[in-house]
């Protein structure tokens, strides 16, 4: 079985980030980059049924990452992915969640695919919204919310997560499946997987060996950033020590009633 | 060409329109109205012909209706096919979608077949220059863009609580939707398990109350944080840390790995306020803070925090909430 897996880099989580007021532009000086927390749960899903699947199925790792990126995906190769395919062209830069999936999905194609699986949203962007386009270019299912699934064949039975619950639903491969936090724990890179890792392929791929026959990157955006603009300042408020738990209650009712908020 | 029509993707649960797809259509209104052009409202699914009775009372002009069996029976393909089909009859236009669970699947997929630009988690609109600009707090809320489209077509899905619902001042027209031609369908629900009927999730909710590492353990999730968020007719939210330890489900976390929201008010209970954490709920109206720590993180953003005992403040504020509203009564 072909396992694809998306992956995205992004900024640190836990990095306070700011923006350059004069470049307007995200500052990655001392922000590490790290593999999006999200799509662990995905390439761990991929490992996971792997080992389920076994015979000579292979887990592939494809991202859109300029070359620098190129140790943090070796990170998921680390965890035990077989090989990745990297499209660092740098006509990429500017890509909006249409190109990216564009691009994206020409690469998975010409890789060739039973199951791609990709995390819920990125950390960076939380859009969410690239699995939904991404199966759209693919041409096959996109199940997203995913919180447990079991494959038997080429069926794929999974729980869909909703606001109140979930949906068990069944779908036939190929198929593009997202998944949610609560699906697995992630592993850590043990040191022999590291070591492995250093002698995995990492496969670069322009924007020519894809033959797309539509711009992508900042030519072909369909959107455009008009402003940026500092959200409004959120400062210290009230710190109110409470002698009680009822007088505790009575200063944030009275807080409340003074916001119109009761 | 240029975008004239808004067109609506009516969410709904339980013969309901959810009230995020009531906001969105009202303000549909204003950005119609803007570009000359008129709202139209897709309804689909269970109970679809009933909805589309109760949109009149809202500012839509037409309401397109399908009360079609498939598309509850299969997952989002036959809603994209619908709306897909709505908009090409409609020509040019922005089509809002609510930024939910649904809602970024429905608009994902549509945009990427209308070869349509998309913009995430919209908090405002406006048109300037007959061109609608989308506005969207990114990076959790460290930055506002203003984004405008490119394409003929242009997809926004818009953040729960962002706009007010407005009634009237629309002409109601219903019309009834032909099954997309030659369609068949692969993503079949076999059952659909509901865990928490008739609540709001934390998208959603005007009022949040989350729980943290402070809290201690799942029962006061379901005791004292679920009574508080109750007399406030809010729900339960929690931190990273609570849901790693697994007192509650996942889709109550909000943060960076959870959900980002902006309810009217925000109760962090036991929670320190460390910046993941801090991203998912910054955007918040009003942030209230209960923590037994006076200089937690928290502080520094809360427009108030109450140091004490939650254990002890909680059940009283939801006591003297209780009371307040029967002084009212």
């Amino acid at each position: 079985m072909k396992i694809l897996v998306t992956v995205k880099l992004v900024p640190d989580t836990n990095a306070d980030k700011r923006i350059d007021p004069t470049t307007k532009r995200l500052v990655r000086t001392g922000v590490e980059t790290v593999l999006n927390p999200f799509d662990e749960y995905a390439l761990e899903a991929a490992l996971q049924l792997k080992e389920k699947v076994g015979g000579d199925s292979t887990v592939t790792v494809v991202t859109m990452a300029p070359e620098t990126g190129k140790e943090v995906v070796r990170k998921a190769l680390a965890m035990g992915a077989d090989d990745a395919v990297m499209i660092g062209d740098p006509g990429c830069e500017g890509s909006d969640v249409y190109g990216t999936a564009y691009a994206l999905a020409a690469a998975i194609k010409k890789n060739g695919f039973d199951i791609v699986l990709c995390g819920t949203q990125s950390t960076d962007a939380i859009t969410g919204e690239l699995p939904g386009a991404l199966a759209e270019f693919l041409g096959v299912p996109g199940l997203t919310y995913v919180r447990k699934f079991d494959v038997e064949g080429t069926t794929l039975k999974a729980e869909r997560e909703t606001d109140s619950g979930y949906l068990k639903v069944t779908v036939s491969l190929p198929a593009l499946v997202s998944v949610t936090k609560s699906i697995n724990e992630p592993r850590y890179p043990s040191l022999k997987g590291i070591m492995g890792a250093k002698k995995k392929t990492i496969a670069p791929l322009s924007l020519g060996d894809l033959g797309l026959d539509r711009p992508i990157g900042e030519a072909g955006a369909k959107t455009e950033l008009v402003a940026l603009a500092d959200p409004p300042p959120r400062g210290k408020g009230k710190v109110v020590e409470a002698a009680d738990a009822a007088a505790g209650a009575r200063t944030i009712v009275e807080f409340l009633r003074e916001k119109k908020l009761i | 060409m240029s975008m004239k029509d808004v067109i609506v993707f009516i969410e709904h649960t339980g013969g309901t329109p959810r009230r995020v797809a009531l906001e969105i259509a009202s303000k549909a209104r204003e950005v119609a109205s803007a570009l000359d052009g008129g709202v139209h409202a897709v309804v689909l699914g269970k109970d679809a012909n009933a909805i589309a009775e109760s949109l009149k009372a809202y500012p839509v002009d037409k309401i397109h209706v399908a009360e079609d069996p498939e598309v509850d029976a299969y997952v989002v393909d036959p809603q994209v096919d619908y709306l897909e089909a709505v908009a090409k009859a409609v020509g040019p236009a922005l089509i809002l979608v609510p930024n939910t669970m649904i809602g970024r699947d429905v608009g994902s997929r549509v945009a990427a077949r209308l070869g349509a630009g998309l913009s995430a988690d919209v908090v405002e609109l406006n048109v300037a220059d007959g061109r609608v600009n989308c506005v969207s707090p990114k990076l959790g809320g460290l930055t506002i863009t203003t984004c405008a489209f490119k394409s003929d077509y242009g997809v926004a899905t818009v953040r729960p609580n962002a706009f007010k619902v407005a009634q009237g001042g629309g002409s109601g027209e219903i019309v009834q939707l032909a099954k997309p031609a030659g369609k068949t369908y692969a993503m079949k629900v076999d059952e659909e398990v509901v865990e928490a009927a008739g609540e709001l999730g934390v998208e959603e909710s005007s009022v949040v109350v989350s729980g943290g590492r402070g809290v201690g353990g799942p029962e006061p999730f379901k005791t004292i944080l679920k009574d508080l968020a109750d007399a406030l007719g809010g729900s339960v939210g929690a931190s990273r840390a609570a849901v790693d330890a697994g007192w509650i489900p996942h889709s109550h976390q909000v943060g960076q790995t959870g959900k980002t929201i902006s309810p009217q008010l925000y109760i962090a209970v036991g929670i320190s306020g460390a910046i993941q954490h801090k991203v998912g709920m910054r955007t918040s109206a009003t942030i209230v803070a209960i923590n037994k720590d006076g200089s937690v993180p928290i502080g520094e953003f809360a427009d108030l925090l109450v140091v004490g005992d939650l254990f002890g403040i909680v059940p009283e504020l939801t006591k003297a909430l209780k009371a307040t509203a029967t002084t009212h009564a």
